[in-house]
């Protein structure tokens, strides 16, 4: 579980070539085969859920059920005209979008789809995500303020407010995970969440963490809240409130430069809900069972196949949550969002930092799990 | 012929000086402000390079995501400070040109004096600290031996954040 484990092993599984050549394949694979057609899907799963919630069909005339639909809008944004409005500043208009979808795809590199499908496991690992993710608010600062448009401004200023605000309460809904993992390393955190029915090495593995105890319970829904909020997505969408701002910081943008910000957000639900599985739901681990340690032994593509897909179900399984949301909950006010934050978030999000540590030093680091399985197994 | 790392870093450090020289040169404030969001990410990866993964995803955290936000927010909304002229070009570039000369004299005597310092053995010392664990080695040094100094600066840190909230309350 070195950086670059999948170069290492792309390099690996063909056996020549220069690690370089494989770490570039590497990182066009996960954007082009993973992150842009999740963007494009989520588009359109985002209108079928919304149809079915709101008793219709939704989009069903291009390819069956409607299924190329995103592709259909993608060709429809590249043919669009490139605008830029008049008075407004033609460099930071183009470098905007970027920044958002830059910020947005770099934190992929270290999200572990499988054991051995990561880009680059390293040592920083979620503190990398979180790093990587701060580019998102200056892009959409930027490229509001050069739309030349007051309801832009408007918009991008709450962005970036919004964003801002927000990152402490997700900060601070990761901090019970990494102090009871000890390490800031994705892959290790996954790995100490599994289960092993065996004593010596239940010590090792405590289950997802979000049974680990009650507080960590408390700050996966905290994560997921605040994560909503950390998106621009419905209940907290005041950046692009259509009744007050017109379409908010994208109010200007048109064709391929408004699909990248559309692109840009629809794939942060997806960092954000990667980030709680990783964190909370066990990662890539099945509940109960370990694919190492089975009584046959599993060829590694097999298990990273099947590790890749559990993760994507846990992952989806939010994302849908997420839509739901949206369909379900009215927008909250400005004064309602900061004092939310302020006054609701954060300070729960403290007691369960303070939590945790007690927890940690009065029963030495164990899960509820973990001791339920030791009385009931007469342990020590 | 550099390898692909070389070219990489190549590649970083002429942005990182470009959008420095960008920053001291550029009319419009706002442009100014985006090459130094670019001057930042580009010193990250020169930590990145020197093996200091903590430092650099800190230093985008903190700097690129942070103070360049904190930048922006300022200039966007100080009324029309970016349609500003400054009258006084020859000045402006002048005596900061000579200070930075003088200052670029200093530190690079001061980096050749620094490069008799380098041991024999510096490629094998770096590949042993560029493959050992620094996050963990950071966190027992702050909450070890250089505990009273995090202390200190937390304490000072509450107290920007205290007067913060001070200023900024509304008038009774």
């Amino acid at each position: 579980m070195e950086s670059a484990a999948f170069a290492h092993s792309l390099q690996g599984w063909i056996g020549f070539g220069p690690l370089w050549v494989w770490a570039a394949l590497a990182a066009f694979a996960i954007v082009f085969l993973v992150v842009l057609p999740l963007g494009g899907m989520a588009t359109y799963a985002e209108r079928k859920v919304a149809a079915d919630i709101q008793d219709r069909i939704g989009p069903n005339r291009v390819g069956p059920l409607g299924l190329l639909q995103f592709l259909a809008d993608g060709v429809k944004m590249i043919s669009k005209q490139d605008f830029v409005p008049p008075g407004g500043d033609r460099f930071l208009y183009a470098l905007g979008p970027i920044l958002v979808v830059g910020g947005t795809i770099s934190a992929f590199a270290a999200i572990p789809f499988s054991q051995y499908l990561v880009g680059g496991d390293v040592n920083i690992g979620i503190f990398y995500i979180f790093a990587v993710t701060t580019l998102i608010p200056a892009g959409l600062l930027l490229g509001s303020w050069s739309s030349a448009n007051k309801w832009s401004l408007l918009g991008g200023m709450r962005a970036a407010a919004q964003i801002v605000s927000y990152e402490i309460p997700v900060s601070l809904c990761i901090m019970p995970v990494i102090l009871i993992s000890g390490t800031l390393q994705v892959g290790q955190i996954v790995q100490q969440q599994g289960w092993a029915w065996s004593s010596e090495l239940v010590s090792q593995n405590h289950f997802w963490n979000v049974f680990h105890n009650p507080f960590t319970f408390i700050s996966f829904f905290l994560l997921i809240v605040a994560g909503l909020a950390e998106t621009n997505r419905i209940p907290f969408d005041l950046p692009e409130a259509e009744s007050e701002l017109v379409s908010g910081f994208n109010t200007e943008f048109s064709g391929m430069r408004f699909g990248l910000y559309a692109l840009g957000e629809f794939v942060e639900v997806f960092v954000m809900a990667g980030i709680a599985v990783t964190l909370y739901l066990g990662g890539w681990h099945i509940p109960f069972v370990n694919l190492e340690n089975l009584w046959v032994k599993l060829p590694t593509g097999l298990i990273a196949i099947i590790q890749f897909h559990v993760f994507m179900i846990k992952l989806l399984l939010i994302v849908f949550v997420v839509m739901w949301v949206r369909w379900t909950l009215p927008r909250l006010r400005v004064d309602q969002l900061m004092s939310f934050c302020w006054k609701g978030l954060v300070p729960l999000a403290l007691i369960n930092v303070l939590g945790t540590i007690v927890w940690m030093i009065l029963f030495k680091g164990q899960s509820i799990l973990q001791m339920l399985y030791q009385v009931s197994s007469g342990g020590h | 012929m550099p390898s692909g790392s070389e070219t990489v870093l190549f590649a970083f450090q002429c942005i990182t000086v470009l959008s420095a020289v960008g920053v001291a040169l550029l009319p419009n404030v706002l442009h100014a402000a985006v090459a130094l969001l670019f001057t930042l990410v580009g010193v990250a990866v020169m930590f990145l390079f020197a093996a200091a993964d903590f430092v650099a995803a800190a230093q985008v955290m903190i700097y690129a995501g942070g103070v360049t936000m904190l930048v922006l927010f300022a200039i966007m909304l100080t009324h029309f400070i970016y349609k500003a002229k400054l009258k006084d070009q020859g000045m402006r570039l002048l005596v900061p040109g000579i200070v930075a000369f003088g200052v670029f004299t200093l530190v690079y005597r001061g980096l050749i004096d620094l490069g008799r310092w380098i041991p024999q053995n510096a490629p094998e010392k770096f590949a042993e600290f560029s493959s050992s664990p620094k996050t963990a080695a950071i966190g027992d040094a702050l909450l070890g031996n250089y505990l009273l100094a995090f202390e200190a600066v937390t304490i000072l840190l509450l107290g920007a954040l205290v007067g913060a909230v001070w200023l900024a309350r509304p008038e009774q």
